[in-house]
């Protein structure tokens, strides 16, 4: 058989195979990634770290953390105003201080998706939330 | 199919051999040959005496000798960093903004060089009034390492600014910055001498990595 041949049999099949490949490539990009992964990425992985593992006890843990699972509601106006008081996250003293992300000018989608992010990835819930809810949190907020 | 002759052969292989030196040479080319590190700084001038005559001579910027104390109240000087290559950089313990993550990398730093004695770490504290020699230690006990290759440094304020000048970085109060205080996110790299060899983004992890190279480079330099 000659290489022309080869390559007339071929053609169709390796045809197929990019089509398929540039098919996946697109399902697996487009529709696996949250949209509140691109927030937490920008804002709260330089500390809380790329899968939440925090920095040693500077910086808390968010991934599989009991302090933040159970304090979800608060986490809208920690965000907005920032934490400024000791907390205990997996029986492990924090004292630090965190940046209050009002003056990032997040908003209450950006902080809804994110929320909605760390729900699934990190505290294994289920529980989606909504802007509206984020606005409704910010209401209550002790400044 | 054609008998291809002896000379064909060769002239087919030597095609092959130039079509390939384009890539050999830019294979070549990103290799570093050049490993010294430059020396960072305003070179100054100084009147020597040679053979009974006056000659100018060029010399390298250094970094003033210094002293503070350290998160163990132990002196820190000239004496601490004789003969050693160092890693400095400036923080202050309530900085809610970049020092959490110049320290996870500075650990890094830490990790790989805490057992060879030619290497240490300074971290100034650019907010030295609030940052006693107790809140250090606390500090020092969050990340977990050890003081003697580790200084957290604090001492007279202008003291300190006056360094981070003469570092060639800024540091500084600033009311609208968060945690009150400015101050730059470098690594920057001294050598035996107190001569600057280089500035690393301390939140950048790939800068990180080039200083850990940067600092083998250094420890062959005589």
């Amino acid at each position: 058989m000659n290489a022309k041949k080869i390559i007339q049999y071929l053609a169709p099949f390796t045809i197929v195979l990019i089509i398929a490949v540039f098919i996946f490539d697109i399902w697996s990009n487009g529709s696996i990634v949250h949209p509140g992964q691109a927030g937490y990425k920008a804002n709260c992985s330089e500390c809380h770290g790329e899968n939440g593992e925090g920095i040693k006890s500077l910086v808390p843990p968010l991934n599989h953390a009991d302090f933040a699972a159970k304090n979800i509601d608060s986490i809208p106006c920690g965000l907005k105003f920032g934490l400024n008081h000791p907390i205990k996250v997996n029986d492990t003293l924090f004292d630090g201080t965190m940046y209050p992300f009002d003056t990032l000018k997040l908003d209450e989608v950006q902080i809804a998706n994110i929320i909605n992010f760390m729900n699934k990835e990190y505290f294994n819930s289920d529980r989606e939330v909504t802007p509206q809810w984020v606005i409704e949190q910010w209401k209550k907020c002790k400044k | 199919m054609q008998q291809t002759t002896l000379r064909q052969k060769t002239q087919s292989l030597v095609m092959r051999f130039f079509s390939f030196l384009p890539a050999l040479c830019l294979m070549l080319a990103s290799c570093n040959f050049n490993t010294r590190l430059p020396v960072y700084g305003p070179k100054s001038t100084v009147e020597v005496m040679k053979d009974g005559r006056k000659t100018i001579d060029s010399v390298d910027y250094a970094l003033p000798t210094f002293q503070f104390t350290d998160q163990d109240s132990n002196r820190v000087d000239s004496n601490t960093i004789h003969g050693k290559i160092f890693v400095a950089d400036f923080f202050f313990t309530s900085c809610p903004s970049i020092c959490p993550k110049m320290m996870k990398e500075m650990d890094l730093v830490y990790e790989k060089y805490k057992a060879n004695k030619d290497v240490i770490i300074l971290s100034y504290s650019i907010d030295p009034n609030r940052d006693s020699v107790a809140r250090l230690k606390h500090y020092e006990k969050k990340i977990g390492f050890e003081s003697s290759k580790w200084h957290l440094l604090t001492g007279n304020k202008d003291s300190i600014y006056n360094l981070a000048d003469k570092f060639l970085v800024s540091a500084g109060e600033d009311p609208d910055a968060p945690g009150g205080h400015i101050h730059s996110g470098n690594f920057i790299l001294v050598d035996k001498h107190r001569r600057i060899r280089g500035y690393y983004d301390g939140t950048k992890e790939d800068k990180v990595q080039k200083l850990m190279d940067d600092i083998e480079t250094l420890l062959k330099e005589n």
